[in-house]
């Protein structure tokens, strides 16, 4: 009796959290659906209830890939670290056949990108695509003559509808901790504008950001996957929304030329949602 | 005296201390926090001319002390008295280089900062020579300062040059690194007592070897500069040849000696922009070990050096080492250098750099401990003023 209604409990509290996280997505068939953290690797406990939402969300939003943005584990990062860091809080995701897909920030170990659930094949920089959308993943860490002329190269030969990129650090921010990396801009932003790259994701930043397009493009940071730095984002012309309240994670679904997005907090509340049509507003 | 007087006077004053250097990184860190992207773009820009071809000459120049002052007749010739600051000086580079790994692997950023150890290793001979002699004025601790800081980046040189490689290293560069040679050499036998012709042909060869080699092309006159013939004596350490001195090494500083300065400039003005956000765990790791490590280093070397038999120079005690020590602990345009070597762009080299900077606290630190501890002209046997 008494485990029946734990169940029954644990159905409503789902189903209260469904209609919280209130869906703004088409979730339409056959379009691209990924979901998107960043800083995340705490092994705290924000960082499983982020997790946990998401496995809620993806009961009624089937994404099949998730982007991880760096610093994918913090402090120790021995065997038993990725289990506690990663396995067991994505736990409901990886038994799912959910993929990862990690870029490494400034907390990772380099050889992270040997590990197999974060799908790198030992690269600091790969691509990969999902039907009419390719991921171009850097490490922006340091950004070495090599890796640009290997960006170059694999920007100017994609012909996918989408090109979005992503990597740590940001190229706009209004992070009172760390702030815009100018430099990387001045280096990256050039060969985004030429070779058509419509969004870029990027983490460092322990809150959530949307920025106003720049030059053409758009800009979201999402580095609060189990991180926090509550109040940090100050007020500029960048913003167009933020949430520094509390960790969240982003969901896309890309279908056609259009991008929708929504943003959830920890606790299932929606904190930002929009669309963006490629090629204008 | 007359205004004309006064400007010469000051002219002179910024060459010999090579004031160009902060002036280009104050410079630096006016504009990036003015407007960093136009910064960024200029930095970017110029980086290779100056970073790859403009300090190759800054380097030759320094090695042309080292070499000088190594040399027969040189303040530094003899090994009785190399042997402590050898001691010393690979002692401070352990110390350094212990300290930014231990400091790092108290956190999770060893695997991404690691590789830029030795840039807390560096020394920057002009401004620990310029302090160093601030302090202690004619003085044997002003050539074991500068020994010590000879031997620590010429170790510096060699991990820098051989570590980082900017490309994939040809083996044919290595067959043209040793014409380059055979060719300064050549030169050398022949007699040739010009300077161009070593810098020309054994430089421009030594160049196009390194940067094909994917080896940083900045250290191309380092291996070529020995090979100049010099005067029987030293002049001293960056002081000005006498013009009777015609020999090709001092012929070479003679002619790039200004040039240099514009060189140094703009090295400071490339290299030392950094926005004041990018402070990090890089910036912590490379201050603690130059301020703390390296000096400490140096003295557990000296103390080992004494237990193993070996003696400081004459009128060096202890006191004099610990603020040679402090003093040698100023990176800055060297480490400068090995950071845009260690990293490429990114937010870790702004973060190290930042450390490399703020190594110029050393001076200051150096300072103070030779007033608290009365050496130099803080010692209270120099009079300072009349009875």
């Amino acid at each position: 009796m008494r485990r029946s209604v734990t169940v029954l409990l644990a159905v409503v509290l789902g189903v209260c959290q469904l209609l919280a996280q209130n869906r703004r997505l088409p979730n339409a068939a056959n379009s691209v659906k990924f979901a998107v953290i960043g800083d995340n690797g705490t092994g705290d406990r924000p960082e499983y209830e982020v997790g946990a939402q998401m496995a809620r969300a993806r009961a009624s939003f089937a994404f099949d890939t998730v982007l991880m943005l760096g610093d994918n584990m913090y402090g120790s990062q021995e065997p038993a670290d990725f289990v506690k860091k990663f396995q067991q809080p994505y736990k409901a995701l990886l038994d799912a056949g959910v993929q990862f897909f990690a870029t490494l920030g400034n907390h990772d170990n380099q050889l992270n990108r040997y590990y197999r659930p974060f799908n790198m094949g030992g690269e600091r920089f790969y691509t990969f695509a999902k039907r009419n959308v390719r991921f171009f993943v850097l490490d922006s860490d340091s950004l070495d003559p090599k890796q640009m002329a290997w960006l170059e190269e694999v920007l100017k030969s994609s012909t996918d509808e989408w090109k979005i990129c992503y990597f740590h650090h940001p190229l706009y921010s209004d992070g009172g901790k760390h702030g815009s990396a100018v430099e990387l801009r001045v280096v990256l932003e050039p060969l985004f504008v030429r070779y058509g790259v419509a969004v870029v994701f990027s983490g460092h930043e322990h809150f959530y950001e949307r920025l106003n397009p720049q030059k053409g493009i758009y800009y979201f940071i999402e580095g609060a996957g189990g991180q926090l730095r509550r109040g940090n984002i100050v007020r500029s012309e960048f913003k167009a929304a933020g949430f520094d309240q509390d960790q969240s994670f982003m969901l896309v679904e890309i279908t056609g030329a259009d991008l929708f997005f929504q943003t959830i907090s920890r606790t299932g509340l929606t904190v930002d949602s929009g669309s963006i049509h490629r090629g204008g507003l | 005296m007359s205004l004309m007087g006064i400007v010469k006077r000051a002219f002179r004053f910024a060459i010999d201390h090579y004031v160009v250097l902060p002036v280009g990184v104050i410079a630096a860190l006016v504009w990036v926090q003015a407007d960093a992207e136009s910064f960024f773009r200029f930095s970017h820009a110029a980086s290779f001319a100056v970073n790859e071809v403009g300090m190759a000459l800054f380097l030759a120049v320094m090695t042309k002390e080292v070499v000088e002052a190594l040399s027969a007749g040189g303040a530094l010739h003899s090994w009785r008295h190399r042997s402590m600051a050898i001691v010393a000086g690979a002692g401070g580079m352990i110390g350094a280089a212990l300290t930014y790994f231990a400091y790092l692997k108290a956190g999770d950023e060893l695997s991404v900062l690691g590789p830029g150890w030795p840039i807390p290793c560096a020394v920057d001979l002009a401004f620990c020579y310029f302090v160093v002699k601030g302090i202690f004025g004619r003085h044997p601790a002003v050539s074991f300062a500068l020994l010590l800081a000879i031997v620590t980046d010429i170790l510096e040189f060699l991990i820098v040059a051989l570590r980082y490689t900017v490309a994939d290293v040809h083996a044919s560069a290595v067959a043209l690194m040793a014409v380059a040679i055979l060719a300064a050499i050549a030169l050398r036998t022949s007699r040739v007592r010009r300077a161009w012709p070593y810098i020309a042909i054994a430089g421009g060869l030594s160049w196009v070897a390194l940067f094909w080699g994917g080896l940083h092309p900045a250290f191309a006159l380092v291996p070529v500069m020995p090979f100049l013939p010099h005067a029987p004596r030293d002049y001293g350490f960056l002081a000005d040849p006498p013009p009777e001195a015609h020999d090709p090494l001092n012929e070479f500083e003679r002619t790039w000696k200004y040039p240099v300065h514009i060189v140094l400039f703009f090295f400071g003005l490339v290299n030392a922009g950094v926005l004041l956000q990018g402070w990090g765990t890089g910036s912590w790791a490379v201050l603690t070990a130059a301020l703390a490590g390296r000096p400490l280093g140096i003295l557990l070397a000296v103390a080992c050096g004494i237990a193993a038999g070996l003696h400081l120079p004459g009128r060096i005690g202890w006191r004099e080492v610990v603020v040679v020590a402090f003093g040698s602990s100023i990176g800055f345009a060297f480490s400068l250098l090995v950071a845009t070597q260690a990293f490429s762009i990114g937010p870790l080299l702004i973060e190290v750099k930042i450390g490399a900077l703020l190594s110029l606290c050393g001076a200051f630190v150096a300072l103070v401990l030779a007033a608290i501890l009365r050496v130099g002209k803080f010692s209270p046997s120099i009079s300072h003023g009349s009875a």
